[in-house]
């Protein structure tokens, strides 16, 4: 303050034309409004300082101050990580046959009609908490900062701190081979095909798994890499990586992705129980398996046994040896019983988007198709208390798996893979459907134009038209509150149809 | 640092001597020379001395302590001429000078202020500035001043969100200049800038609360407006979207004369927008022994209520020849026209001028706000009960069995915001003699609000939050304003004359907004957030500093001709670091041309004619740190888990925008009509995009100065003095505006969308195209059979706001005792987007006609009933893009003078008997959605308006009040 100036006003010769006595105390007064106004401007001058802006967030200037930059940015990419795995969930679960969307909570409900798929589609175009592309594209760039920009100049960083990055980039990488026709992964960077995102998942995977040295994140690359083997046809390798893992990880070993509802909370629940518009609704035949994620913070599995087992049956079916196939499908089942289940007071009401009630009462009964026995169990009464399995769950029995063999067992291999792996984002990848890049990398990127075949959404002739991956019969069942139909046919079973017409994913990854 | 020089500027202003010498004084009476009238608030001049008074109420002035000698004597008043005489002055003699003045539809003696550096006529301005004076400002039955532009400004576009308290108006001047920022103009009071911001609330379904709300419309003098260009080019970096500068009223010398007001009114909802299309949904209608069986209107009946409005106004203005004042406080309560929309207003103003000598004056003005609203969830969210019941399945989404039980569950949460508001304003004027003056001014806007959303546990089927929440919103903002600036005035006299002036302007912004949220309460009845299960909380701050110095040459040629230059230079905290300062420069010129010996013959039909002619620059500086490469943290999991943020940018610097204008003032017919006209064009380069960068940068968008926009248009007010008798006198005015915009250049950036539907109808930045240019989904005709068979998006050719825009208005006085003021607004080329008809057919309703869907053989497409198949909304974006057009009765006045045999008798110095009608009919092309609201707002960025969700269109206002003076 500078409030010493002041001190200066009653040496100011000022003299003041006086009228009256009112005049006279008017005239005092307006000493005051010039000291006033003497105040103001001062106090307004300490206040001013024109240099004196200071951005509140981190800078790169103060960055570059941070003691420990690699481990101060890990927890950033462990939120992405976080952030990438809800995206993909979402995104690629609504592709599939396992989620209609009701609601406008997604965007509308294009995802359910596969070939509709356009990079403007608002959860392939998303930056927010639903954006697949987006968010595999962010945590392969933070990794790229990390790894690249920061961790090499960063005396302070670990091996373990560098296996942890390694992973997260491999991650993205894998889905990003999984569930898209190609992605850039560099400024102006041309798409690489999916057998090359899914090359780079593995050495990154690989250098993860070495830097480890044995710890969590080796088993999370091993496991990753039985499945990027597996994505991109390379059986023994699966094998090799699955046995690995379920060796260093033990038989029931299961990594979850945790979430914080204060921040980057579980996406799909916020779909799945909150529905506060009907958002994500199972296939009848699921219905058994919903809601996984109950909680805000519930977890997601990431790597578990029993999706080793299921690639190591697969593999086996690929050499064509039914017995271990069998073998390593009740082992999946067996760890699958295992698993624990948690209770939800389910106040969803199951509706579709005419508001017609979609199946809710336990009396009904499922065929997988047509011509399908029905079976019970798969629907829950709601609303109401359900228990639903938070890790795995599955319908199927050792006697389906024991008596079964050739095309059959295939698709039981795909039905165990579609409910022990329910709601984790890998059955639009066994369905074959690819999604085009979002529309923000089609608008940048120089060596993208439109109608290039990443442009354009993947999907497999055997995948049927419309949003009929989702339908069933009949799809009027209610009425005045009142079941009338007790028999719900599901329209299409994919998993017969990926047997017959795709075969195993190990054998035919790429589809060509 | 600067503020040490402002410091001692100043300081060097306050020693001054008066000598004592022997002195006489001037007196006299002003009066209308038509009807005789009394005028007061007339200021009389001495234009050698540079001293002078105003008139009292009863038209009277003195000016003591004159120097003997001959001086020119002017008399200026808003709306009249200015009328110049000679007085001679002896020592101790008082000399008596009266005046009588004409009215003066043009004006171009009008002292304006705004962009002038130096008080300047309006004879001398290269460039329009318009100015609403005390009459347009009091007959207007407004609260803010947002709402007093409606109208009364050409070439504006002022478009209000929603009748909701707290809410202000997206204003527009010019065109669209920008694809990033606010269009609102700044705004200045008493030569301080204050908040403009919308967007201060939490939205709640896509209506936020305004700082405009704030800026009340009691104890303003003057508004001078400025619409960007030549005219705003001394607000250099801030002004691209003009300036509204306020002055306040000063008090006139006198014995304390105090006014008190008192209004009651009635606020009527206007239901013509609402369908009560709820009804169409199964389960009201089917069981005749239900409550709702048979009801057919529920939104009027139920939702919908009339209002009461209460406002009580009290001042003592007053005040010697050497210190005036003016001091008032103000009350205003309204229930608003539908539930929890209570709000109430307490103000207070206080006016100082102290003349510490002849030469040395200063003053103080400063105002207290303080309001109290509620609200209702709005617009696009569930929550909100006039959506739903409007186009939603009320039992589905309140789980109730009736629409009463459902309506008390939706009137549940308590959505409450307070806001304090100061507003100070210093300024001192030193004036040495003839030859020079100066004035140093300083000031302080602040404002602070706090929004509470209690939603309780009651209100979980709708808020999935069965334990309770509770969020607040506070926003705290502060600008302190510091100008100083010279004049050189030499010569002043002869057939050349100069004025040079120059000087220094700065201002310093800061924002502080604070969000929290709690959830999960054990107990009803709190509404403390250390209560919660789980508390949330978040900031966001923003700092800025803008400072320039300018500089303008005013030469005058034989007083017809005027030629001035100009130029500002600035330096701005948010400019990147390889920017220097920011140069805009002006020229211009205005010819009186009514005055050469050539015109006169005419000048029985042309009774004045001014020629102007304007080109000048302005611009928008970037957003706060905009330009720095940063991270950002969220907690996750209890860690800090930082992520990329903003790229950065060094060369960021702020769009640019070139006017160049020309237009004429006239007045024909012994001054009885009036036209004032402007045409422009403004071009917008280096503007500023939010680029997006490459997806696989792992980073959002930047800032970056790559686009060009061009606006062209013309604007234009018309007057005409009809009938001109002693006990019967009407005027009629008109405006007129239109606008073209365009995307010229952006500068390789990819389209995007600034507002609208992405998958249904979106506001389209595009090259060649209008910013903001609707592009929704519309079906075509492929095969030109007639028959139209598939969907795409493409360009409309239309945009969310007007392309032309204007008004009417009446004003009759009848007998001098009445005067009856009538006032239209109208608006056409806009297209809104109806969300309202969009959520109807997502819940299965088609409130907007849908056209029906075609194969490429012509063959209406059916269902498996049989029947015919229309396209979606997301197929039709374009059926949902309602017709914008509107005109609306939107003030009509009636004011009843009360003679002085009764103002007399009461003890009176004046009295009078207001009824005010406002928004009182609405004639649009369509009744789905009120054009008129801008509706969906966020805060920041650019807001184009022209979507609006199921709303409250402003009320039918009904304000019946008294206002008396006496001493």
């Amino acid at each position: 303050m500078r409030i010493r100036s002041t001190n200066r006003l009653p040496e100011i010769n000022i003299r003041f034309d006086i009228m009256n006595t009112f005049h006279n105390s008017l005239a005092r007064l307006s000493r005051w409004v010039l000291l006033g106004v003497l105040l103001t401007t001062l106090a307004s001058c300490d206040f001013l300082d024109p240099t004196g802006v200071e951005n509140p967030r981190t800078t790169d200037e103060d960055l570059a101050e941070a003691p420990e930059p690699t481990a101060a940015l890990l927890p950033g990419l462990r939120a992405q990580f976080a952030r990438a795995v809800g995206g993909v969930v979402i995104g690629t679960e609504n592709a599939s046959d396992n989620f209609s969307i009701n609601g406008t909570g997604l965007g509308g409900n294009e995802m359910d009609f596969p070939r509709d798929i356009v990079p403007n589609t608002a959860v392939v175009n998303s930056t927010g908490q639903i954006g697949v592309y987006w968010h595999l594209q962010e945590l392969r760039a933070l990794a790229d900062f990390v790894i690249d920009g920061i961790a090499p100049n960063d005396d302070t960083a670990t091996a373990e701190q560098r296996a942890e990055a390694h992973y997260y980039r491999g991650m993205a990488y894998l889905m990003q081979g999984e569930n898209f026709i190609g992605v850039p992964v560099e400024e102006d960077g041309a798409p690489l095909p999916p057998a090359d995102l899914l090359g780079r998942a593995l050495t990154d995977l690989q250098q993860a798994a070495s830097l480890a040295g044995g710890g969590e994140f080796a088993t999370r690359a091993v496991a990753a890499q039985a499945r990027a083997y597996r994505a991109l046809g390379d059986g023994a390798n699966a094998r090799t990586n699955a046995e690995s893992a379920l060796a260093s990880g033990g038989a029931d070993f299961v990594f979850l992705q945790e979430y914080d509802e204060n921040s980057v909370d579980n996406g799909p629940n916020d779909y799945l129980v909150q529905r506060s518009l009907q958002e994500m609704q199972p296939l009848p035949s699921l219905d058994f398996l919903d809601p996984k994620y109950v909680g805000d913070e519930s977890g997601i599995p990431i790597a578990k046994a029993e999706e080793m087992h299921l690639i190591l049956a697969e593999v086996a079916l690929a050499g064509g040896n039914e017995g271990e196939a069998r073998t390593q499908l009740l082992n999946a089942l067996a760890v699958t019983q295992g698993r624990p289940t948690e209770f939800l007071d389910d106040p969803d009401e199951r509706l579709d988007n005419d508001l017609n009630e979609r199946p809710h009462t336990a009396t009904i009964t499922v065929a997988a198709e047509a011509g399908r026995p029905f079976k019970a169990g798969l629907v829950l009464d709601r609303p109401g208390p359900v228990d639903t399995p938070s890790i795995s769950g599955t319908s199927v029995t050792d006697a389906d798996i024991n008596g079964a063999s050739g095309t059959a067992l295939v698709e039981l291999l795909y039905l165990m893979r579609q409910e022990i792996l329910f709601i984790e984002g890998r059955r639009m990848h066994d369905l074959g459907i690819r999604l085009p890049v979002m529309l923000r990398e089609l608008d940048t990127n120089p060596t993208i134009n439109e109608g290039d075949p990443v442009t354009q959404v993947s999907v497999p002739g055997y995948i049927p038209g419309q949003n009929e991956l989702d339908l069933y019969d009949p799809l009027i069942l209610y009425q005045d509150g009142a079941l009338i139909a007790t028999e719900v046919t599901i329209r299409h079973n994919m998993n017969r149809i990926l047997a017959e017409q795709r075969g195993l994913v190990i054998s035919n990854p790429m589809l060509n | 640092m600067r503020y040490v020089y402002y410091a001692f500027l100043f300081l060097l202003l306050l020693p001054t001597t008066v000598r004592a010498q022997a002195t006489g004084s001037l007196s006299g009476q002003v009066v209308e020379a038509r009807t005789g009238e009394p005028m007061p608030g007339v200021n009389i001049i001495l234009t050698e001395l540079n001293r002078g008074a105003a008139s009292d109420l009863d038209g009277n002035y003195t000016v003591e302590g004159l120097p003997p000698g001959t001086y020119t004597v002017v008399s200026r008043f808003i709306g009249f001429k200015d009328r110049e005489l000679t007085a001679t002055i002896t020592a101790d003699q008082e000399t008596t000078l009266n005046f009588q003045l004409e009215e003066d539809l043009l004006q171009l003696d009008e002292v304006v202020v705004t962009g002038q550096a130096a008080s300047t006529e309006k004879r001398k301005l290269a460039a329009n500035v318009e100015v609403l004076n005390v009459r347009d400002i009091e007959e207007a039955p407004v609260t803010s001043v947002d709402q007093l532009l409606q109208g009364r400004v050409s070439g504006s576009s002022v478009r209000l969100q929603s009748a909701q308290p707290g809410q202000g108006a997206l204003v527009n001047f010019r065109g669209v200049t920008s694809v990033f920022s606010s269009q609102t103009p700044v705004i200045y009071v008493d030569g301080v800038r204050v908040d403009n911001s919308t967007g201060t609330s939490l939205s709640l379904g896509g209506e936020t609360t305004s700082a405009l709300s704030e800026l009340l419309t009691s104890d303003i003098e003057r508004i001078e407006v400025t619409k960007g260009g030549a005219a705003s080019t001394l607000y250099g970096s801030d002004a691209a979207n003009g300036v509204i500068q306020i002055f306040t009223k000063r008090g006139i010398a006198g014995s304390p004369t105090v006014t008190v007001r008192t209004e009651q009114g009635i606020d009527y909802p206007v239901s013509k927008f609402l369908l009560d299309t709820g009804f169409a949904f199964p389960g009201t209608t089917t069981d005749p022994d239900h409550p709702d069986f048979g009801k057919t209107s529920f939104i009027e009946d139920n939702i919908l209520e009339t209002g009461h409005y209460q406002n009580y106004y009290g001042g003592v203005s007053g005040g010697s020849a050497n210190l005036t004042y003016n001091i008032s406080g103000r009350l205003q309560n309204g229930d608003g026209v539908q539930p929890s929309n209570q709000n109430s207003l307490y103000a207070m103003r206080g006016n100082i001028q102290a003349g510490v000598s002849e030469k040395l004056t200063a003053s103080f003005s400063g105002a207290y706000t303080h309001s109290n609203f509620e609200r209702l969830n709005n617009g696009t969210a569930i929550a909100d009960p006039l959506t739903t019941f409007e186009v939603g399945d009320a039992y589905f989404f309140s789980g109730a069995d009736t629409f009463d039980e459902a309506l008390r569950l939706f009137l549940l949460p308590e959505i409450k915001e307070s806001v304090n508001r100061y507003t100070f304003a210093t300024t001192v004027r030193y004036s040495p003699s003839a030859l020079f003056s100066s004035s140093v001014t300083a000031g302080v806007d602040s404002r602070d609000n706090e929004q509470r959303v209690l939603n309780p546990a009651e209100f979980d089927i709708i808020s999935g939050d069965d334990s309770g929440s509770l969020d607040r919103f506070d926003r705290n903002f502060v600008a302190v304003t510091l100008e100083a600036v010279g004049t050189i005035s030499y010569p002043r006299e002869g057939s050349i004359t100069s004025d040079f002036t120059f000087g220094a302007q700065g201002f310093r912004e800061e924002t502080s907004i604070i969000q929290a949220s709690g959830e999960t309460f054990a107990l009803p009845g709190t509404e403390d957030f250390d209560e919660a299960g789980t508390i949330d909380a978040s900031e966001s701050r923003s700092q800025v500093f803008n400072g320039g110095i300018f500089f303008k040459e005013q030469v005058g040629l034989g007083d017809r001709l005027f030629l001035n230059g100009g130029l500002r230079l600035d330096g701005n905290s948010a400019f990147g670091e390889d920017v220097g300062l920011q140069a805009y420069p002006s020229l211009g010129a205005a010819y009186t041309i009514s005055e050469e010996s050539f015109f006169q013959g005419i000048r029985d039909v042309i009774s004045d004619l001014k020629l102007r002619v304007a080109y000048g620059q302005t611009g928008k500086f970037p957003t706060a740190f905009a330009r720095d490469v940063t991270f950002q943290a969220v907690s996750f999991r209890a860690e800090s888990a930082p992520r990329f943020d903003n790229p950065g940018n060094l060369d960021l610097k702020p769009e640019k925008t070139t006017t160049i204008e020309a237009g004429f003032e006239s007045a024909f017919l012994d001054n009885q009509f009036s036209i004032n006209f402007t045409a422009y064009t403004a071009t917008t380069k280096d503007a500023l995009f939010n680029v997006p960068e490459q997806p696989s940068t792992g980073r959002g968008t930047q800032l970056r100065n790559i686009g060009e926009i061009e606006n062209k248009g013309v604007e234009a007010a018309f007057n005409a003095h009809v009938i001109n008798k002693r006990n019967v006198d009407l005027s009629l005015g008109a405006t007129y505006g239109w606008v073209e915009n365009e995307v010229t250049d952006m500068g390789g950036a990819a389209d995007f969308n600034v507002g609208g539907s992405s998958v249904r109808a979106q506001q389209r930045v595009s090259e060649g195209h209008p910013v903001g240019e609707w592009r929704p989904t519309t079906p075509f005709d492929s095969n030109g059979d007639g028959k139209l068979d598939d969907s795409e998006f493409q360009f409309l050719g239309e945009t969310p706001y007007p392309t032309q825009t204007g008004s009417f208005n009446v004003t009759l006085s009848l007998y001098r005792r009445v005067t009856i003021f009538a006032l239209a607004d109208w608006q056409t080329g806009a297209r809104v987007f109806d969300w309202g008809s969009h959520w109807a057919q997502f819940n299965g309703l088609e409130r907007a006609p849908r056209p029906t869907r075609h194969d490429l053989d012509g063959n209406p497409i059916l269902n498996s009933d049989g029947e015919e198949v229309k396209f979606s909304t997301t197929q039709s974006g374009v059926s949902l893009l309602q017709d914008g057009d509107f005109l609306k009765i939107r003030e009509v006045s009636v004011r009843y003078s009360l003679p002085r045999s009764i103002t007399n008798r009461l003890g009176l110095i004046s009295g009078s008997i207001f009824v005010q009608g406002r928004n009182l009919v609405t004639f649009s092309r369509q009744d789905l959605v009120d054009p008129e609201l801008a509706g969906l707002t966020s805060g920041g960025g650019l807001q184009l308006g022209g979507e609006q969700s199921i709303t409250l269109s402003p009320p039918r206002q009904i304000r019946i009040g008294i206002e008396i003076q006496f001493k």
